[in-house]
């Protein structure tokens, strides 16, 4: 068992020489170095913070956002070990599989192969963030048999369910960090250098690959690694900054020579209060509100469309949940009354919920990051978001909450009301969910993606990229599960190179 | 007789008092009870199956503040016709299975249903 070693008391001019560095050590990093352990290689993983948040580091995530709101760069992410997963909210749900389909409809759409390819990692994946036993809609019928669902008529809108990390004691969900900190030291063949940051990339001279790269502390030390392999993990964001930031061989930055690198930023908008919910006949299951333990397995249910229907329709993703009662105005009462004596249809007991949503992104090459002549404490250049929404994607939403309003109709059990129509009124709304994606995107072409479908950064020979960034369309499942999956993958493809 | 007896305009009143709180737990609002009688319109025929003519109207307002062209004559010849044979609740089915939906102030309903609040609107 090896102690984590803090970086701040390596002296400046180390040279560091493992096989594999592992720069980040959020759930990609982490998960990497423990499906590596016992390969027969040397592993090194950096992480820029310590095992708690430290205002300081934290500020280096410092940045600007430009067009359409979004938090501050420094406030969407956590920087210390555990990463993304020390704010996470613990919501999983598998990609489906047309996420990874090239559609003819969805502009850069489709991944370079299918779910097949992540599926034999899922239940790995599963038990890394503790959701319990792999349920999600194959729990449909048991969850549907211990308390009625509000029904709903054939369609294009199903009732799909989530799994949640689980809770231990009053903590949820998984942190990465603090959960396998005491693994990670177990692992005989890594080194975990916490307060680490890697600040720059060195390519040899012609291009090919990672020689080595800078690690920098924030009380002045400054040291280098010269890794045989590397991976990034840092999430889309700051692995994107590295590559733009690393500039002394290719100008443009590490893999950026098609100007790619940055681009198709995207997150999850989480627009409150989309949609106003009836049920005729009034209370609704509580797993529509809060999860359910299924034998370990905790459960909610939510609204997403087919993908029959995304694709007869052209819609992208979104799941929409219920979130909370809410009181009608007079027109909701006029609707009401007025649909339920048509239908003849007792709504004396009618209740009117509050519906929110995560919605899937249409893949855009200007929402995108881009390094600013501003540096942070380590030197580093600071990076802008210029961030951006189009009427489509809303728009696309706003179809499959009608289609979810017809079929409740077609039911006879409720209604719902569109509540933003206007592209003011969805932007009033906007939340986002800091799922940061796809800044590094994977394609077979070198011209449409940063990273192979080995995640290997294109014309490098040793560098690769793991994590969401290099997801090319995002679904609108959460990312973590997914992420994890695909780092499992990435850990059995470098184990292979090795062979 | 005792002053705590119970006048006979006491109860009168407190008997109506009582229907009314009773018609409006069972979602009849006043203005319905209240209701007047409407002119007659050459779509009486197609209004006669709203229930609540006084809600209806409400909805139909925000049905026309949607639009702004809105052709009576030729929606209620419409609605005539999806009328044949069938009843409003038939009709409505039929017009959510089909996906004819129209908006209401942001409330997705049956277009015939629509139509028919609009006519009674206008």
């Amino acid at each position: 068992m090896s102690a984590f070693i803090d970086a701040r008391t390596i002296p400046s001019g180390t040279i560091l020489q493992p096989d594999l560095a592992i720069i980040g050590g959020g759930p990609a990093g982490i998960t990497l170095a423990l499906a590596l352990a016992r390969a027969p290689f040397k592993m090194m993983l950096f992480e820029s913070g310590g095992m708690d948040f430290d205002a300081k580091t934290q500020s280096l995530y410092a940045g600007t956002v430009s067009g359409t709101s979004y938090l501050p760069l420094d406030a969407s992410r956590m920087r210390y070990l555990g990463g993304g997963s020390n704010h996470w909210g613990g919501w999983c749900r598998p990609l489906d599989p047309i996420d990874f389909e090239q559609r003819d409809w969805v502009a850069h759409s489709g991944w370079p192969f299918g779910i097949a390819e992540l599926k034999p990692y899922f239940a790995r994946a599963q038990a890394l963030v503790e959701a319990g036993a792999w349920r999600y809609d194959t729990a449909a019928s048991a969850m549907t048999a211990a308390a009625k669902p509000l029904p709903l008529g054939a369609g294009g809108v199903y009732t799909s369910w989530f799994q949640f990390s689980k809770q231990r004691d009053s903590i949820l969900p998984t942190h990465f960090g603090e959960r396998y900190a005491a693994e990670l030291k177990r692992v005989a063949n890594l080194k975990v250098f916490l307060h680490a940051n890697a600040t720059k990339l060195h390519l040899a001279a012609n291009g090919a690959s990672l020689e080595q790269f800078d690690v920098a502390t924030l009380n002045g030390r400054r040291f280098v690694v010269r890794p045989k392999t590397t991976v990034l993990a840092l999430g889309a964001i700051e692995n994107a900054r590295l590559m733009l930031a690393s500039r002394d061989v290719a100008e443009a930055g590490v893999g950026n020579t098609n100007d790619l690198v940055g681009r198709f930023f995207a997150d999850h908008p989480i627009p409150r209060d989309t949609a106003t919910l009836v049920s005729f006949a009034g209370d609704i299951a509580s797993y529509y509100f809060n999860a359910w333990d299924m034998d370990g397995a905790l459960l909610r249910a939510a609204f997403a469309p087919s993908d029959d229907f995304k694709r007869s329709r052209k819609v992208l993703g979104s799941l929409t949940t219920v979130e909370s009662p809410v009181e009608l105005d007079e027109l909701g009462k006029a609707a009401v009354v007025t649909t339920a004596l048509a239908l003849g249809v007792d709504a004396s007991s009618a209740k009117a919920f509050s519906i929110g949503c995560g919605l899937e992104l249409q893949p855009d090459p200007e929402r995108r990051l881009t390094l600013t002549h501003e540096h942070d404490l380590l030197g580093m250049p600071r990076l802008k978001l210029s961030n951006q929404v189009a009427d489509t994607d809303f728009a696309r939403y706003r179809l499959t909450m009608k289609e979810l309003g017809r079929q409740l109709l077609a039911a006879r059990s409720g209604m719902i009301r569109l509540n933003y129509d206007s592209r003011d009124e969805w932007l009033s709304a906007l939340d986002w969910g800091d799922h940061h994606l796809g800044t590094t995107r994977m394609h077979r072409d070198p011209k449409q993606g940063v990273v192979d479908a080995n995640s290997r950064v294109h014309g490098m020979a040793n560098l690769f990229v793991a994590g969401s960034g290099v997801f090319p369309t995002y679904g609108a499942s959460n990312p973590t599960m997914n992420l994890v999956a695909l780092t499992l993958r990435l850990a059995d493809h470098l184990k292979a190179m090795r062979r | 007789m005792s002053d705590e007896r119970i006048s006979r305009r006491t109860m009168v009143l407190g008997g109506g008092v009582a229907a009314a709180l009773g018609a409006t737990a069972l979602g009849l609002t006043l203005p319905r009870l209240l209701a007047h009688r409407y002119a007659p319109t050459p779509y009486d025929d197609l209004l006669q199956q709203l229930t609540d003519r006084d809600v209806a109207i409400q909805v139909g307002r925000a049905v026309r503040a949607r639009l702004t062209k809105f052709d009576d004559k030729k929606v209620a010849r419409e609605l005539r016709q999806r009328f044949e044979r069938r009843n409003l609740a038939e009709v409505l089915d039929a017009d959510s299975a089909e996906g004819r939906l129209a908006e209401a102030g942001g409330w997705v309903l049956p277009r015939s249903l629509t139509d028919l609040c609009a006519l009674a609107a206008g």
